[in-house]
Parts: structure tokens; C-alpha cells; sequence
């Protein structure tokens, strides 16, 4: 019994459980189903009782509780669906294939809502440079990701990279998706319906890769990494590209009632939560089911994880022109089943039942945890403590700081990346990678902004404040290009929820995440949990990355990153809610700390009437205040070849530490000097209103960083410290 | 102008073709990779981007031997024009409509960026908007965008003036610089960069204009 409890991963309260829904012990292939079902990737069992935080709505979320992807009404007859879902355990063990089926998996969640995929965005995170394997990991998943999205035609917009130390055992490879439902378009929903309608199966044939992946992906790391390799999937973009078209096209002609598509435990969760949802029954003959092993057995086919796979139900009147269209595309479509009243689902193999069951006894019931957990200490004096170590360090050169933060990987150009990724394919992209913020051209004539968010280096600081920071931070990115932000998605990476430290850092995040999200009025529409990243007892940064998305009402005119213009005024603008700053260990081979007080909700005020603001200005850069603070900023705005130089003695007699510090938020915007006058008495009627926090702090210059005696520096030299700075650091060309 | 824009399964900047065609005013037609087309039907063919048949076996090898493509080998013929971008110009080479191949690129990596072109040699289809010397820029998208020709076919090549665009800064290791191609008879056109991705200020760039 032992033994068998631990192929299934189950444990024995989990068992008494079975046996009590039950009313008998398990049978036969009961055991896969429970195991599956109720493993943490597919239940939530231990974050449910959390994610009810995130339960804040308002009139643009369309309803679609329990579907695959939230949507959100962007107003004008649009429709955004989108979610992020992380690829962690099965990247560690096998990046190309992992980061690929990663983002196949996720575009499918986001198809199977009848929404064309639009944008790919990806939030990666990589142990330090020199850890083993970390090369070949970082070569591997981008080009993973670069081979399934360019192929299947969706452009990486946007993405974030991180390296720390802590995800040296255990990366992270988080992938959203972005789709757009346009008039008319028809939205699908999962709900199984209409008894006597056919269960039909679409795509790609079903084969043993990843067999208990969703039951691999809720357990730790051990050192048998390479024994789980069977358990990943590997994908095929260009039927996912055939899926995307065919699959839309039979919901355009109204030929489909509910479609899901099988991912984490395959089969076996599609099935049941279509009948669960739709509250009815399904008999389904598991030997129907396109093999491309004809050896497998029902619990594999149940179990596989093939990708590139869709369940639809249709009326059976629609089935001929459904089959042909996806014959057109040169897809296969097969009817395994039909709807029942239920409630039971019966499994057929040949002639034989081999289960008969409520499926809402295995999805309702599942178990839920209440893991133990330390109310966090919601106050912001946390980890100041440093502080005075940090005053004590004396003034270095600025040049030199200039130099290591161009040359460091946290700093450096991520170009290598992006470079690999189609930015371009669908003809919507106005902002690619290059920028902060991607923005994509709706039919509408708007624009939609995409950016990610979680700075590592703050959860490192306080989980809490690293949850508001996830939202706030990302809002205001969006806010100084002119952009407000709509609504969140987030995926939720954290350690082993039995160890009560993680546990706590897990509830203080959500709450972060859930009250800046409320405050900006942009709610968490959908989401994904991704426990157990640990290796070996040890836990990675809990890493709560979050996507957003925002709308700017003009396409032209989007403020750049860089300076692009000469003889500009630049501006330094700081919320007034929030005092506080932050510093980068590597700046300072120290780690960070946080004084002062967050007011999340004026904070939130602020951050959308500066969106606004900026959206009725004409500024030509702007960038918000991040990692390395107002030095490292400006540096990276003059990357585009335009220079800058200070002129304000605040700023001129500021010692290093607090130049290269951040603060909790502050932007720079560069504006043509004839509009100066104007952009400050905007600035001043910032809402809500309190004492003017902003400052001229100098203008932009050909070729030259110049910051008083100390920094003359050519930025041809730091654009080239900047474009080495990967090479030099990963030694991949 | 009726222009016929080519689809395989596979193939993902069609639509993408297809608008570019329609915001110029010209009558976009589908032509499916299964089906035969009148050759009267379409005054030029577009063959879009993408990985038409996922580049199974090599890119646009598969295209190439398509019932499709026999119609626009008989349309070329006609001396009508042909336009092949990035995978349509590797369908092209395959299908033996303009010489030499498309290789993986130097860095052994998908390359996205911007690049400048300059024109080589004109033809009479654009020579008022694409004269020779001209500079312009356009993005690229490729794994495999490589231009190779072996010497003596590559010295007719340049012989018979059909190189059509070079890149300014070589971004893939293209044998001389080769970014864009035209037969012997001047109405069969390949290039790697994608016009329909700058035809508008907000794309980034215009440039894509000069090709419709």
C-alpha cells in the first residue's frame, strides 16, 4: 500500500479521503484519476483557500468563473483574454522542450476562449552564471521559446530575466499569453452541455510524454532529475499553428458548444472539469482515443500529457462540417464520447466499464489545505537595519559605477534574448522588446499595453511589499508611457507550502498583489500556482510574477525609453506616498532594505492620474525609476544615442548611495523645453494632491553622460560595456 | 491590381500580407496551397512568411512540391510577377523559380531586428520606387536567411544584374551581402526583410510601402 501511495502521490489522509467520497477503497484506475486530480498542479489544494483574496471585481471583467483565461472588456467591442502558467519543473529538467510546450500550453488556454493569440510575453528567472548547467539552461530555454512562437506566429512582445543564486536549482520559466476577441467573434466556453451531443477529440495523436507530469510538477527536486525526464512533453509548433486556425474557425461558424484543451493530466482534467462545470455526465471509450503508441493502456492514455490536443462537444448534426474544416487544415477530428445526464462519467475500454463516477466527487471534494501560516507584519520599518552599514560606505567614482552596472548581467542588455524572439509577425507591435512596456495596435485604434511584473530583489526584502510592488510597479511603468492599467494575471511561484516560512511569504504576497490590485481598480482576472519549487531543501526567492495589461487611447506618440531628442528638458518625479528606497545587491554586494511607509491607496490615485497626465502631454522619453536607481536610469535612457547632462545642484551634490538607490516610484520625463511651463502645472495638479515632489534635473546633450566633475563619460563606451556585458557574463555568443 | 497572396498551412504572416495589400488599395485573393489557380485571375503573386509545413524537412521544400506552386511557376513563366518574402523567397529557391538557397543563419540563431538595404539592380516593375542606390529600412525575422549559391552560379548571378537589395550591415552571413533576388527575366522577386511590417509610422517605419 506504501509503495503504491507513493506512485500515485497520494498520502494516507488523502487516502482515507478517497475512500470516504468513495464510500470504498479505490480501483483500478480510480487510483490515476485521484492522483492526477487532486495532485497540487491541478486542485490548488493548498492556495485555494488564499486565491479567494483575489476575488475583487468591477464591470469590464467579463464572467467566466472557472474558465480557462480571464477576460476583460476593453470597451469598443474588444475583448482581451490572457494568463500566465508556469513551465518550472519540466524546464529545469529539459529547457528546449519545457520553455516550448510552456508556451504552447499557455496559447492554447488562451485559443480554446475562442480568442486569437496576440502577444507572448515571458518572465524568466536564472540562477547565477557560472552555476552548473546554467548556460545550456539559459541557451535552451530561450531558444525554446524562440522556436514555438516565432513558428506558431505570435510575437514576444516584452519579458523580464532575472539571475539569482536561488534559482540555481530550480529556474523559473513563467510564459503569458495575451488574445483579442473582436466584434463578433464568438467567445467559447468549457462547459460541457446538451446530453446525447458528441465528445470529440482534436490534434495531435496521444502518446506516452508526460504521463504524471502535473503529479511531477507538485513534488520537490531530488537528485533523480533525469529519471523524470520521460515526464516531459515535447511540442509541435506547427500543429499548434494548424489548432489555432481550425479551432477558431469552427467556433466562427458556430459549430462547437464547449471546447477545453488537454493539458496538465491531460484527458483526464479536461474531461472532467468540462462535465463538472456543465454539470453532466460523459461516456467516453478510451479506445477511441488516437494513439501513436498502440501498447499504451487506459491509465496512460488518461494520463498523458501529449501536447497540441483539444476536446470539443458539438451537436452531432454540426460533425460533418466540423471534421471537414479541420480536415482542411489537415487535422484529425474522431468522436470518443457523448454527453450523459449524469452526473456519472463512464470510462470505456473495449467492452469493459472500468469506472463509473461523479466527477464532481473527485473535482469538488478535492482536498483543501489550510497549511500553517505567521500573519505577516504588514509595516514597512522591515529590514532597515542595514541602513546604517550602507551610510558608512564611502563615495565611490560614478564612473566606475557607471561601468560595473553596464558590464553586470542584472544590468546589462538583454538583446541576446530578444533578438531571437518575432516581435513583429501580426502587424500590431508599436513598442517591442526593446522598450519597458510592449504595446500591440487594436483594431479600435488604441493601444494595448503589456508588462510584467515582481522584482525578485524586493520579495527578497518583504514578501508583502514585493506583492504590492508587483502591481504598482508594472502600473506605473504603464502610466508614464500613458497607459492605464486594467487588470492583472499572475503565477504564483513559491517553495515547499508545508514549510511555514514559505507558507507565509505565499498569503503576505497574495494579499500585496490583491490590495494594490484593488486600489488601481484592475483586478486579478486569472492566474496559476506553482508550489514546491525547492531543491533539495532549499527554497528559491518566493517569486509572485504578475502580467498586466493597460490601455492608452492614442497610437502615436508613445514616450520612448531612450532620449531620442536633443535639447530636452528632463524632469525627476517622485510619488509623495511612499518614502522608501531600495538598493540592488549588485550595487552594493549587500542585500536591500526598506525605510518609510507605503499608502497603497493614494498610491494607486496618483499612479493613474500621472497615466492620464502623460497621455495629454507631449513628452518624448519617459522611463519609471528602476532597479539602480536614478543613476542606472538615465544611463539606460541614453542608450539611444541621444546624451544627458545634470543641471540641478540637488541633484549634483547627492552622494553615490543615494544615486544609485531606489526609490518607491519615482520617473523621469524628458519634454521639449517649449512645453515646460505646462508639464509643471500638470504636475502640480496631480491627484490626489499634496506637495509638489518633482524637479528639473537637466537636459539631454549629443554623445555625452555628463554629471557634474565627477561623471564624463562618451555613451558610445557605455552602450558598449552595455552590449558586452552578456557575452562577457553568460559567454554565449 | 488583383494580387493573389499564397497560403500553406503553416504560413503566418498571410494575413498580415493580405491587410498590407488591402490598406494600399489593391484586391487582396486568397490562393489555397491545395488548389490550382487560373493565371488569368490575379494580375501578380505574393508568396507571404511563415514555416509553411512547420519546415519539415527544409524550409520550403515542402511548399515548393505543392499544387499551388505549379500555378505560380506557370504565372512566372507568363513573365508575371512573383513576389517571395522570407519563407516565400526560400519557397521560391526550392521550387527552382529564382537560384541558389537559403542557409541557417552565421549565428546559428533566429535573428529579429531592423536592417538597412540598399538597392543593387533595378527592374521595371519598381523601378520608380525602388531605384538603384536607394537605401531603406525594413525588419527582418529568420532563422535561416542565409543566401548561398555556388561560385559559377553566383558569378552569373551577378553577371546578369539580379542581385536586387544588399544588406548595408550583413546580419546573417548572406554571401555578398545578398538580402534580396530576381531571375533572369526580372519578374520573379525574393527577399528575407518584411515590407508588411513597415507600412505605417507606428509599425516604426514606412519603407514597406515602396513594394505595392
Amino acid at each position: 500500500m506504501k509503495e503504491k501511495l507513493k506512485h500515485y502521490r497520494l498520502n494516507q489522509k488523502e487516502y482515507d479521503k478517497i475512500c470516504e467520497v468513495l464510500g470504498r477503497p479505490p480501483q483500478g484506475i480510480e487510483w490515476a484519476l485521484f492522483s492526477a486530480l487532486w495532485s497540487e498542479h491541478c486542485s490548488y489544494k493548498s492556495s485555494k483557500n488564499h486565491l479567494r483574496k483575489f476575488a475583487y471585481r468591477n464591470s469590464s471583467v467579463v464572467d467566466g468563473e472557472g474558465e480557462n483565461a480571464g477576460v476583460v472588456d476593453i470597451g469598443y467591442g474588444e475583448k482581451i483574454a490572457f494568463k500566465m502558467e508556469s513551465h518550472n519543473h519540466p524546464s529545469f529538467i529539459e529547457p528546449f522542450q519545457g520553455a516550448a510546450t510552456g508556451v504552447g500550453g499557455i496559447l492554447r488556454d488562451i485559443f480554446t476562449m475562442g480568442a486569437r493569440p496576440i502577444a507572448l510575453a515571458d518572465y524568466l528567472c536564472f540562477g547565477e552564471p557560472q552555476a552548473p548547467r546554467m548556460k545550456s539552461l539559459v541557451k535552451g530555454v530561450v531558444s525554446g521559446i524562440s522556436s514555438y512562437g516565432n513558428c506558431v506566429g505570435v510575437p514576444t512582445i516584452t519579458g523580464q530575466t532575472e539571475f539569482h543564486s536561488s534559482y540555481n536549482n530550480n529556474i523559473l520559466v513563467n510564459a503569458m499569453a495575451v488574445g483579442l476577441i473582436t466584434e463578433g467573434q464568438t467567445m467559447a466556453r468549457s462547459k460541457a452541455m446538451g446530453p446525447g451531443n458528441w465528445v470529440v477529440y482534436v490534434g495531435a495523436k496521444t502518446g506516452k510524454d508526460g504521463v504524471h507530469g502535473a503529479s511531477m510538477a507538485s513534488e520537490s527536486f531530488d537528485e533523480n532529475n533525469d529519471a523524470k525526464k520521460p515526464n516531459v512533453q515535447i511540442g509541435d509548433p506547427f500543429y499548434e499553428k494548424l489548432l489555432i486556425e481550425s479551432c477558431l474557425e469552427v467556433l466562427n461558424e458556430n459549430l462547437v458548444v464547449a471546447m477545453q484543451d488537454m493539458g496538465a493530466a491531460g484527458l483526464t482534467s479536461s474531461s472532467f472539469e468540462m462535465a463538472a462545470r456543465g454539470e453532466v455526465g460523459l461516456d467516453i471509450q478510451l479506445d477511441q482515443v488516437p494513439l501513436r503508441d498502440s501498447s499504451m493502456n487506459p491509465e496512460e492514455i488518461l494520463l498523458s500529457e501529449s501536447q497540441e490536443r483539444m476536446l470539443l462537444i458539438c451537436e452531432p448534426s454540426k460533425f460533418p462540417r466540423l471534421q471537414e474544416v479541420f480536415h482542411r487544415w489537415g487535422l484529425d477530428a474522431q468522436k470518443i464520447g457523448e454527453v450523459t445526464k449524469g452526473p456519472q462519467i463512464k470510462l470505456h475500454w473495449k467492452n469493459e466499464i472500468l469506472t463509473d463516477i461523479d466527477p464532481r466527487l473527485i473535482v469538488d471534494q478535492a482536498p483543501r489545505y489550510d497549511r500553517e501560516f505567521k500573519v505577516w507584519p504588514k509595516s514597512s520599518q522591515a529590514k532597515s537595519e542595514n541602513q546604517s552599514e550602507i551610510k558608512k560606505r564611502k563615495n565611490k567614482n560614478l564612473s566606475e559605477q557607471l561601468k560595473l552596472n553596464s558590464q553586470s548581467i542584472e544590468l546589462g542588455s538583454k538583446n541576446w534574448i530578444y533578438r531571437q524572439y518575432d516581435q513583429r509577425v501580426g502587424v500590431r507591435t508599436i513598442k517591442d522588446a526593446s522598450q519597458a512596456v510592449g504595446f500591440l495596435r487594436m483594431p479600435s485604434d488604441r493601444a494595448l499595453a503589456i508588462t510584467l511584473g515582481c522584482r525578485p530583489s524586493v520579495m527578497r526584502l518583504d514578501a508583502w511589499l514585493g506583492g504590492l510592488d508587483a502591481v504598482f510597479f508594472p502600473a506605473l511603468q504603464m502610466a508614464v508611457k500613458g497607459a492605464t492599467a486594467l487588470a492583472v494575471t499572475d503565477c504564483l511561484n513559491f517553495g515547499n507550502p508545508e514549510k511555514i516560512e514559505i507558507m507565509s511569504e505565499f498569503v503576505a504576497a497574495v494579499e500585496g498583489i490583491a490590495e494594490a490590485s484593488k486600489a488601481l481598480d484592475a483586478p486579478v482576472v486569472s492566474g496559476n500556482v506553482s508550489f514546491y519549487n525547492e531543491t533539495q531543501g532549499q527554497n528559491i526567492t518566493s517569486t509572485p510574477s504578475t502580467g498586466l495589461i493597460g490601455i492608452r487611447h492614442e497610437v502615436d506618440n508613445i514616450p520612448d525609453d531612450f532620449f531620442t531628442q536633443l535639447g530636452c528638458a528632463v524632469y525627476w518625479v517622485r510619488c509623495p506616498f511612499v518614502t522608501g528606497f531600495h538598493s540592488l545587491k549588485g550595487n552594493e554586494k549587500k542585500d536591500n532594505y526598506f525605510t518609510g511607509a507605503i499608502d497603497s491607496g493614494r498610491c494607486a490615485e496618483w499612479i493613474k492620474s500621472l497615466a492620464h497626465l502623460v497621455s495629454q502631454s507631449n513628452i518624448i522619453s519617459s522611463r519609471a525609476v528602476g532597479q539602480g536607481g536614478l543613476l542606472e536610469t538615465l544611463r539606460r535612457m541614453t542608450l539611444g544615442g541621444i546624451g544627458f547632462e545634470v543641471q540641478s545642484s540637488d541633484l549634483l551634490n547627492m552622494d553615490l548611495t543615494k544615486a544609485t538607490q531606489e526609490c518607491f516610484y519615482e520617473s523621469i520625463f524628458a519634454i521639449e523645453p517649449s512645453l515646460k511651463s505646462k508639464f509643471e502645472k500638470k504636475l502640480q495638479q496631480l491627484q490626489p494632491q499634496s506637495e509638489v515632489e518633482f524637479s528639473l534635473i537637466g537636459w539631454t546633450v549629443p554623445e555625452r553622460f555628463k554629471w557634474g566633475t565627477e561623471v564624463d563619460i562618451s555613451i558610445d563606451e557605455i552602450k558598449m560595456f552595455h552590449n558586452n556585458s552578456w557575452s562577457q557574463n553568460l559567454e554565449l555568443k | 491590381m488583383r494580387i493573389g497572396v499564397v497560403r500553406f498551412p503553416g504560413t503566418n504572416c498571410d494575413a498580415d500580407v493580405f491587410q498590407m495589400v488591402e490598406n494600399s488599395s489593391h484586391e487582396p485573393v486568397w490562393l489555397w496551397h491545395q488548389d490550382r489557380f487560373d493565371v488569368k485571375s490575379v494580375d501578380s503573386v505574393i508568396i507571404p512568411g511563415g514555416f509553411s509545413y512547420g519546415d519539415y524537412l527544409r524550409c520550403g521544400a515542402l511548399a515548393s512540391r505543392s499544387a499551388v506552386m505549379k500555378s505560380v511557376s506557370e504565372f512566372a513563366e507568363q513573365g508575371r510577377p512573383v513576389l517571395g518574402i522570407c519563407n516565400g523567397f526560400q519557397i521560391l529557391c526550392e521550387s527552382g523559380l529564382l537560384p541558389g538557397v537559403l542557409l541557417r543563419n552565421e549565428s546559428v540563431k533566429f535573428i529579429d531586428d531592423w536592417v538597412e538595404l540598399s538597392v543593387e539592380n533595378g527592374n521595371e516593375y519598381f523601378a520608380k520606387k525602388i531605384p538603384v542606390k536607394k537605401r531603406f529600412c525594413l525588419p527582418i525575422a529568420h532563422g535561416e536567411g542565409r543566401y548561398f549559391a555556388p561560385p559559377e552560379e553566383l558569378k552569373k548571378i551577378q553577371d546578369k544584374g539580379q542581385v536586387w537589395l544588399s544588406y548595408v550591415k550583413n546580419p546573417n552571413g548572406s554571401l555578398k551581402d545578398i538580402a534580396g533576388l530576381m531571375n533572369e527575366k526580372k519578374n520573379v522577386f525574393g527577399l528575407m526583410p518584411h515590407p508588411e511590417r513597415a507600412m505605417q509610422s507606428w509599425m516604426g517605419g514606412t519603407d514597406g510601402g515602396l513594394f505595392l
